[in-house]
């Protein structure tokens, strides 16, 4: 949303937008009837499909049968998060977990462990969208928006083309095109992870490896911070918080600016960052690549 | 029961049996048939879910033509976990994606077969699970 508010900025309609977003989820009903709903649960319901781990464990499946991906892979995903995490004083889950405690959380549906799934969570975040001419006389230093895209390519699962290739191939390549950068230049990548297959995919569509090649991408702290691209440097969704895709923004708001995380974390000279956000039935994609000024 | 801004009965876990462009695929299951539409226009598949108009043309007119009712599973997963209470003396159940013969994909449930031998890939036909307010179409693998 903060990325499509943005683009109002961009194209005139407003000269300065606040982009908010928060969540109470511990008191929402998380029973049968609570009232949020897409609108094509009742293709699905019947069958007792009924929440978001279900529709990414789908994408997971799919994804292991065709490129030999493992639940272990995946851990790698969750366990690097939660080092972030554990290194972010405003993360809700910080204690460490080994590839041991992934392989033993219980499963919540197949393929899909416990620690493959993120948080529910209260809390809230907002940015800032204005020129840059403006920008340039507040206090604090801004960042800026060198590109952005979206993309949808489908609207339930009954009608998906695939789930291992998703919005964000096409979104991405929208925002490279604005921005005249290719992801060899994101110095850091801060993609939406409801379910650490998500970021995979992700990861994967947005040209850091190729389709498949996710599961060795993932290894050897690659995405961890000191490594070549730093993911979800806060604890993202799966241990900092959910928030949807605000607290990737903020994130890559803050490591641009320098010097407003905690030094253990702080992406050394980062000068551009991508951003991701996904929603749905794995059917929205937006991207955002941020620079420092 | 609570209604949605279509007036189609909102409770949780149900098909809208009355939804207009669905009305037809709920009726057709109660006599144990499995349909699709198909536009009169271009003769193409709709696919699933139901609707007004033809994904490909456009065209309003379709008929309700019936499915060999084959398939293969697109992808599969095990819920161990109930998320509505119905499904306590359920868990561990298989849910998967099947790919119809003729094109077009539901969300169902693979019986006769443990959830943990569910392959994708797998050749399934469709079985139906009459209950009192409705038909559900459930599939088996091929033997």
């Amino acid at each position: 949303m903060a990325n499509i508010s943005g683009k109002y900025c961009i194209v005139g309609m407003a000269s300065t937008v606040v982009c908010v977003h928060a969540r109470k989820r511990s008191t929402a009903d998380p029973t049968p009837g609570h009232p949020i709903r897409r609108g094509d649960e009742h293709w699905e319901e019947p069958w007792g499909h009924f929440a978001a781990a279900g529709g990414h464990a789908f994408a997971a499946s799919r994804h292991m049968y065709e490129f030999g991906t493992k639940s272990e892979d995946l851990a790698q995903i969750a366990i690097s998060t939660r080092k972030h995490a554990s290194l972010n004083k405003n993360a809700t889950m910080r204690k460490p977990i080994t590839l041991e405690d992934h392989q033993l959380s219980r499963m919540i549906v197949a393929p899909l462990r416990l620690l493959d799934c993120s948080l529910e969570s209260d809390g809230g975040g907002a940015v800032l969208v204005t020129s840059a001419e403006r920008a340039r006389d507040f206090p604090k230093k801004p960042v800026t928006i060198l590109g952005m895209g979206q993309h949808h390519p489908h609207f339930s699962l009954l009608d998906a083309p695939t789930l291992t290739t998703l919005g964000g191939k096409k979104s991405s390549e929208t925002a490279y095109k604005m921005a005249g950068l290719s992801p060899r230049d994101m110095n850091f990548a801060e993609l939406y992870d409801c379910f650490t297959i998500t970021s995979m995919i992700t990861l994967e569509d947005y040209g850091f490896c190729r389709k498949g090649e996710g599961k060795d991408f993932v290894k050897n702290g690659r995405i961890t911070i000191g490594g070549q691209l730093p993911l979800n440097t806060h604890g993202g969704l799966l241990s900092q918080a959910h928030l949807e895709g605000q607290l990737h923004i903020t994130e890559a708001v803050k490591q641009l600016r320098g010097n407003e995380v905690e030094p253990e974390r702080q992406v050394a000279n980062a000068k551009v960052g991508i951003v991701s956000g996904h929603g749905g039935s794995l059917a929205m994609h937006a991207t955002l690549i941020l620079g420092a000024l | 029961m609570s209604k949605d801004e279509r007036g189609r009965a909102t409770r949780r876990g149900q098909p809208y049996l009355d939804e207009p462009e669905a009305k037809p695929f709920w009726a057709n299951l109660r006599e144990h048939k499995l349909t699709q539409q198909r536009c009169s226009s271009c003769k193409k598949m709709f696919g699933f879910p139901p609707q007004a108009l033809c994904p490909n043309c456009l065209a309003s007119d379709y008929e309700w033509v019936p499915l060999s009712g084959k398939g293969k599973i697109y992808s599969h997963i095990t819920y161990h976990r109930a998320w509505h209470p119905s499904y306590h003396d359920k868990i561990p159940y298989n849910v998967s994606l099947v790919d119809l013969e003729e094109g077009g994909r539901l969300v169902s449930n693979v019986v006769d077969c443990s959830p943990v031998d569910v392959k994708i890939g797998m050749a399934v036909e469709v079985i139906y699970e009459d209950l009192p307010e409705y038909t559900l179409p459930k599939f088996r693998p091929v033997k």
